[in-house]
């Protein structure tokens, strides 16, 4: 691999020097261009009081392709299933080199909050949302509970 | 005289039309003026003398004594709202100009800080660095995307128009590419709209990117077109024609000349395309033979087989002359079937043959099998078609 280009490393010093509020991002000691990210669930939303794990990774083309970012905590949302996949569209054909680590993370926690059923990946999720939206909201707290409460 | 009264009438014009942007109060007071002002402007001009004329008070009083011939400003195309600037912005914008030409610009998206020059925007003023619009077309035009590249700004619709890519890209092959897929021999996939071009002589398509199987030729789904029964060689008559007017059996007959042109034209170009099929296997069986797979006598099947393909897409490009001039009734469904059937065997002798990765040693293979079955085919049908069609010339 060449070596890492000056976007990754500025982006990089910048995450580490103003992080975003409720988001930690940090490369990986052995690959810098590998992050592992701690997003906290946004308030009044049922994800709230969670911590929830990302995988964050830069492909080569970087910044010309869209990071590949995947939730590694189960997280009970209709646009991410059980792989941890997110259905985002800056994640996939809206990508645009003009946005950053910084932006795809804040989109994510944007997502956690209006989570969108119309265009569900979980489609098991989807479903519950769209029939009994306050059953599904209890659910997600229950698995924000059980799997990302913080210790 | 008059030449220069004019002018001064004319720049006299444009002040009070800005001031009419400053102050519309003020403008309708002018413009209660403006009346009187003609009216004396007209009289004083037949008799007017240099001495006697007044240039401070014609200034003032005048406003717009061309405004008979003058049309009304939302009918002038060119007409825009615009704003005048105060000292302050001007001296603003000057110093961030100086700042911005003389020190550095950042790119936001390689992070780089380069002298303003480097720098290019499509007309939604998004600056990006050359090297970054540079690598950002190699990449889309590498994917396929030729048509509709978008800025790389963040959500930004606005299109890239060819000449700002062409002058940007500093790959010649890659431009050699760009303007093929852009102007000549594409189809775009049915499915996402990538473009894709032949690289061999097979119909039978696949989307690089999604991995769709399509026919070149109907952009149909491959399925349709595999195993039982090849529709695609087959013109559809309509069978009211009789009944419609004139200027409709013309328009069908056109479609119907087109439909196996089009299908003719198809076959001999990618006749050309199996040339370059068969220099492709010529340096794949050296490959392989260089990388232990296989001996050069197993893998021979592949020339065969090549040549056999050359010879039946001969025979098809010309069952399509002949199956436009045939008529109707059982002989040309017969040969219609037939033809189909030949079709589909070619398609899918082409396919195999342009990914054969195996040779036949041992396990049983589709791909030898092929050509015998083809050439059965061919000898039983497809030459006594070529001769039928020769004698029938």
């Amino acid at each position: 691999m060449a070596g890492l280009p000056r976007r990754i490393i500025k982006e990089t010093q910048r995450l580490m020097a103003e992080p975003v509020p409720g988001i930690s991002a940090s490369p990986d000691e052995s690959n810098a261009r590998y992050f592992h990210v701690l997003v906290q669930g946004p308030k009044d939303s049922p994800y709230e009081g969670g911590m929830f794990k990302l995988e964050l990774f830069l492909p080569e083309e970087y910044p010309m392709s869209a990071p590949k970012v995947r939730f590694m905590t189960k997280i009970y949302h209709p646009n991410i299933d059980k792989l941890g996949r997110i259905c985002l569209d800056i994640l996939k054909d809206k990508w645009s080199p003009a946005l950053q680590i910084r932006t795809v993370l804040l989109s994510i926690q944007a997502l956690l909050s209006a989570p969108n059923p119309d265009d569900p990946l979980a489609n098991d999720v989807a479903e519950k949302w769209k029939v009994d939206e306050k059953a599904a909201i209890e659910e997600a707290r229950n698995w924000t509970r059980k799997y990302a409460s913080a210790q | 005289m008059a030449n220069i009264n004019k002018r001064y009438a004319i720049s006299g014009l444009e002040s009070t039309s800005r001031r009419y942007k400053e102050d519309n109060k003020m403008s309708v007071e002018m413009k209660s003026q403006d009346s009187d002002n003609d009216s004396e402007y007209d009289q004083s001009d037949d008799h007017m003398e240099d001495e006697d004329f007044d240039y401070a008070s014609y200034y003032d009083n005048d406003t717009d004594d061309l405004d008979i011939d003058k049309p009304k400003k939302s009918d002038d195309p060119e007409y825009f709202e615009f704003k005048l600037l105060q000292v302050e912005d001007v001296e603003r914008l000057l110093n961030e100009e100086e700042a911005t030409a003389g020190g550095q610009h950042t790119c936001p998206v390689c992070f780089r800080s380069m002298p303003l020059r480097d720098f290019f925007s499509l007309v939604c003023g998004h600056l990006f660095c050359r090297e970054c619009w540079d690598v950002f077309f190699q990449i889309q035009i590498q994917q396929g995307i030729t048509t509709g590249i978008e800025c790389m700004g963040n959500e930004c619709k606005i299109l890239a128009p060819e000449d700002f890519i062409c002058n940007i890209l500093s790959k010649p092959e890659l431009r050699d590419k760009y303007t093929q897929l852009s102007f000549t021999d594409h189809v775009k996939c049915p499915k996402c709209h990538v473009c894709i071009e032949k690289n061999g002589g097979c119909n039978h398509m696949q989307c690089t990117k999604c991995k769709y199987n399509f026919c070149w030729m109907c952009l149909g789904d491959w399925k349709t077109h595999g195993s039982e029964y090849y529709e695609c060689s087959r013109y559809k008559e309509n069978p009211n024609i009789v009944n419609e007017s004139a200027h409709a059996q013309a328009r069908e007959a056109l479609k119907k000349y087109l439909f196996y042109f089009e299908r003719y034209e198809n076959h001999s170009k990618s006749l050309q395309l199996e040339e370059q099929t068969l220099m492709k296997i010529t340096t794949r069986i050296q490959e392989k033979v260089m990388n232990q797979t296989g001996t050069w006598i197993d893998w021979q099947y592949l020339l065969d087989a090549a040549a056999l393909l050359r010879k039946c897409r001969y025979t098809l490009q010309y069952t399509y002359p002949y199956a436009y001039y045939m008529e109707k009734g059982a002989r040309k469904q017969l040969f219609e079937y037939q033809q189909a059937q030949l079709e589909a065997e070619v398609e899918n002798l082409s396919w195999k043959v342009e990914r054969a990765e195996i040779t036949d040693r041992g396990a049983p293979n589709a791909v030898k099998r092929f050509p015998r079955s083809i050439k059965q085919y061919w000898v039983t049908n497809s030459l006594q078609m070529v001769i039928d069609f020769l004698v029938y010339l």
